[in-house]
């Protein structure tokens, strides 16, 4: 439905130039929901952009069901108007002069496609069902709350019937309870509608929670994409493990095929590989199993000290010292024992081993922090 | 070549606007050019001017520069600007200075009254002193003869100094204005640290205040210097009749010499062109003084107050200062221009005069010509707001919305009209219509050059005024209505409009104002055809008719009552600095 080819975006900004998008490429398949995530400053927001034709990119081309709406060469643009599409934006940018039912009603008035005015009522009535605001129809769109203003950009952008809809951050300026709420009718929203769904955030829990496919963006390249429990448990790099969750980090080297030395003792891997080079093996804190002591010596097991632990209600979060790295685990049963000593297991399955490039590690660990 | 095929389609994607909005805002630049090389280019010619048989030459400045009677108008100029700096500031700035500080009972009176100091024409201030303090006719002096027997009037009002202080008058509201501004953004706190620490009242503001305050006060000097240099209206209306001229006069005598001598538009546009260059160079010198006056601005928190100063008895004496300014500049003239009006011939009030009043002076009037300047007038008042509106919108609209580097260029071009003075720009119409253009578009005598120079000289408040406006509206509001598939033209009509309304309204009824009471460029534009309402004013009082001017002075005071009624309705808290 979109297909994106070595697109390409600088800003020009005081002191220079910056890449916002690197010869960026993507595929989203029709009535996918397709969430792009990253930090602030990846330029997911600027692809989202050039997307909806707001941005015009430098070069590259993109398609919209077939049909091309910016190309570089031959020059290509389709405007934004003619593009069709529905959108969110982070501000909501709920026009403020006009009412709920206005705000609706203006797109289909008198946007691209002319709908008869007969036609209109039903569509808003029947767009403002659909997000519970029918009620709130003549209100004026200034004394909405946050959560409101929302839902009336939302049933804007779905009362065209676009093709596709797009979504910049459409949660970000939600508190917390309501933002989980919102997310999964949004989801369930599209789906009901068929749409291609092409969603901008930050939050990778959010990203997990909505997403048909991810793809992970930073500093204007795209790391990886697909299904949310790929990126999860088999990322393509250690950037994207972090991303999405914490990980225990330990620098090392590949002794045998599936064995990995590192400092705080041997690692038995299920991801094989050519023994020698300097490697990176991590796994997820709530990968680390606290096993009854006494098995003896036996490979992904660890004695380690309990340095502290914290009660979230669902889960304990604990940090321990082996030899004297530090790591974490998360446990849904208190770590505690008489001598602050543990035993810990790790399967191999769980472990995620990358080659290690040599300046990586201090960016990794700092990261890791978080 | 790929670039260049490139490079519409990547100009109008850029900055995502139409071809007729970029042709809307390059249009005044084109013409605020097109008057200043103008301008330049025939201030080097003699000859036959402005056609290829001129000969270069820099005559005309060796004219200027080498004629002692052309230092004396520099010299008179100075002391005038000097004089109107002066008057302005030392009545604007301690009423601002109350207004902002102290606990002066009644201050939205002295914001209403400030408001009325913009909007009053300043010939009605010029006129209504030259009926108080005029050497020979002026009551006052008349008054103090009797009294005293003396031989001659002790005031003249019509000397640089005495029309340095009418025009002060006039600009004592925007003195108010300007450092109203500067007090909002200094932090009083630095002034009670000074308190605290033992200064007295003197001290304090000898120590910290003005020092804190010299940057924005010499800024505001600067600003009214620039205003002051180029004033036509009252040294128009006090001093050429007294033969006592400043440069903007001058100029004028210059391309309009009486007695039928022939205009020297050669020396005209040199001595608009060492205008321009000091108008410039002001305009420098003005932005660098506002920079050193930020750097002093601290922050301070939102909500924050400073503390009142308590003024007890000394408020009335306060309100007495306030109360005498709103009679010399605006109540008395008024007053005066009325009585003159009724009167058949200029006597101070008396008994005997007020048995002689009557309509007289009405119907005596050329009742053709007024009707003509106030349908001229009236055709001004409604066109040249509008496009004036128009035109702005497209710049601010790409100013504030663009990225490209152009929209610099574009905000220096809004800039300039700002600091080229209207007499400047008359000037280069003038020129433009009668050397230029007349073969191709015959504008000279057309009531379309007058709108022209307005719409263009009315552009600077105007885009200044929407781009804060515009930057206040979220970009994504207009973005929203793009994806939804409205064009641009509508996403303004339907989302632009209605948001910036108010200050559309304001700037609306702001220009249409200062066009209905505007002199200067009319003045030099005029012919029997294109007259306006101010002008014919003038032309009556420039030939004697003291009596009929007053006439038409009222009537067409009859019609600014109400427009500035409406300005009240609706521009009054964008202009001024009420809190």
């Amino acid at each position: 439905m979109i297909s994106i080819r070595k697109l390409c975006k600088e800003f020009t900004v005081t002191d220079g130039k910056v890449a916002a998008l690197k010869s960026l490429d993507l595929e989203v398949a029709e009535g996918e929901f397709f969430v792009i995530v990253g930090a602030s400053g990846s330029g997911k927001t600027t692809l989202l952009r050039c997307v909806a034709g707001l941005e015009s990119p430098d070069k590259g081309e993109i398609r919209i069901a077939g049909k091309t709406v910016f190309c570089d060469a031959p020059p290509t643009w389709v405007s934004p108007q003619e593009r069709k599409f529905g959108m969110v934006f982070q501000s909501y940018a709920v026009w403020p002069h006009l009412t709920v039912f206005e705000n609706v009603a203006l797109p289909l008035r008198e946007g691209a496609q002319k709908i008869p005015r007969r036609e209109v009522n039903q569509r808003v009535q029947e767009a403002l069902r659909m997000v519970q605001l029918d009620e709130q129809k003549d209100r004026s769109s200034t004394l909405l709350s946050g959560g409101q203003q929302q839902r009336v950009a939302l049933a804007r952008a779905i009362a065209v019937n676009p093709r596709v809809l797009l979504m910049d951050e459409p949660l970000s300026n939600l508190d917390a309870r309501l933002r989980e709420e919102v997310r999964g009718k949004i989801r369930e929203l599209a789906k009901q509608l068929g749409a291609t769904v092409l969603y901008v955030t930050h939050d990778q829990v959010e990203a997990m929670a909505m997403a048909d496919k991810i793809a992970l963006m930073s500093f204007g390249r795209l790391l990886q994409y697909g299904e949310p429990m790929e990126l999860y448990r088999r990322p393509n790099c250690p950037e994207v493990a972090d991303f999405f969750g914490s990980v225990n980090w330990f620098s090392g080297t590949r002794v045998s095929a599936k064995v990995v030395e590192t400092k705080i003792g041997r690692f038995e891997v299920d991801m094989g590989g050519d023994p020698g080079p300097k490697v990176l093996v991590g796994f997820r804190p709530e990968c680390v199993q606290i096993v009854e002591r006494g098995h003896g010596p036996r490979p992904n097991l660890f004695d380690a000290v309990l340095q502290s632990s914290t009660f979230l209600g669902d889960q304990f979060v604990y940090s321990v010292r082996v030899d004297d790295q530090s790591l974490m685990g998360k446990s849904r049963i208190l770590p505690i024992c008489g001598d602050r000593c543990l035993q810990l297991y790790v399967e191999p399955a769980e472990i995620m081993v990358f080659p290690q490039a040599e300046r990586q590690d201090p960016l990794l660990s700092a990261t890791r922090q978080e | 070549m790929e670039a260049v095929l490139r490079m519409p389609r990547l100009i109008a994607t850029r900055l995502r606007a139409s071809p007729m909005l970029l042709m809307l805002a390059a249009l005044p630049m084109f013409v605020i050019l097109g008057l200043v090389v103008a301008l330049v280019w025939i201030s080097f010619q003699t000859g036959i001017v402005g056609t290829p048989n001129a000969t270069y030459t820099l005559a005309n400045y060796a004219e200027i520069f080498g004629d002692p009677f052309v230092l004396k108008v520099f010299w008179n100029t100075i002391i005038f600007t000097l004089s109107t700096t002066f008057t302005a500031l030392a009545i604007g700035l301690p009423i601002s200075r109350l207004t902002e500080r102290t606990r002066l009972p009644g201050k939205g009176l002295v914001y209403t009254i400030m408001t009325l100091g913009l909007l009053i024409p300043g010939i009605y201030t010029a006129m209504g002193w030259t009926f108080i303090a005029h050497v020979r006719i002026g009551f006052l002096n008349r008054w103090l003869m009797d009294v005293f027997s003396l031989d001659q009037g002790p005031i003249n009002i019509a000397t640089p100094v005495g029309m340095g202080f009418v025009q002060g008058l006039n600009l004592t509201a925007l003195a108010f204005i300007l450092t109203a501004q500067m007090f909002r953004a200094m932090n009083p706190s630095l002034e009670e640290a000074a308190k605290i620490h033992g200064l007295s009242f003197i001290g304090t503001l000898r120590r910290v205040t003005l020092p804190l305050a010299f940057p924005a006060i010499l800024a505001a000097m600067i600003y009214m210097l620039t205003i002051g240099i180029a004033t036509f209206d009252v040294p128009a209306i006090i001093g050429l009749g007294n033969r006592i001229y400043m440069l903007s006069t001058y100029v004028y005598l210059k391309a309009n010499p009486p007695d039928s001598g022939l205009p020297q538009h050669g020396v005209t546009a040199a001595l608009g062109t060492v205008m321009i260059f000091l108008a410039l160079l002001l305009t420098w010198w003005y932005g660098q003084m506002l920079r050193q006056g930020h750097r002093y601005e601290v922050v301070t928190g939102k909500g924050y107050r400073p503390a009142l100063i308590d003024l007890g008895g000394w408020s009335v004496v306060a309100w007495f200062f306030i109360a005498l300014y709103f009679l010399a500049t605006k109540l008395i003239p008024l007053l005066l221009i009325a009585y003159a009006a009724f009167t058949p011939y200029l006597a101070p009030p008396s008994y005997e005069m007020l048995s002689k009043m009557s309509l007289a002076g009405f119907y005596n009037l050329n009742w053709d010509l007024f009707w003509r300047g106030l349908y001229n007038t009236v055709l001004l008042v409604l066109t040249v707001p509008l496009i004036t509106l128009l035109l702005s919108f497209s710049i601010s609209w790409l100013i504030v919305r663009s990225r490209s580097r152009l929209r610099y260029l574009l905000e220096f071009g809004a800039f300039l009209p700002h600091a080229l003075p209207e007499v400047i720009m008359a000037i280069g119409a003038l020129l433009v219509a009668l050397f230029v253009l007349p073969k191709i578009i015959p504008l000279y005598g057309s009531v379309w050059l007058i709108a022209i120079v307005y719409v263009i000289s009315r552009i600077a408040f105007a885009t200044r005024a929407l781009n804060s406006s515009l930057l206040q509206i979220h970009r994504e509001l207009e973005e929203a209505a793009y994806t939804a598939g409205l064009s641009p033209m509508r996403t303004s009509w339907r989302i632009l409009v209605p948001l910036l309304r108010p200050t559309l309204m304001s700037v609306w009824i702001w220009s249409a104002i200062l066009v209905y009471r505007e002199l200067t460029v009319a003045v030099f534009l005029i012919s029997q055809e294109n007259i306006t309402l101010p002008a014919v004013i003038w032309s009556y009082w420039f030939s004697g008719a003291t009596n009929q001017a007053a006439a038409v002075t009222l009537l067409m005071t009859a019609v600014l009552t109400p427009l500035i009624l409406i300005f009240w309705w609706f521009g009054r808290r964008q202009l001024m600095p009420e809190s």
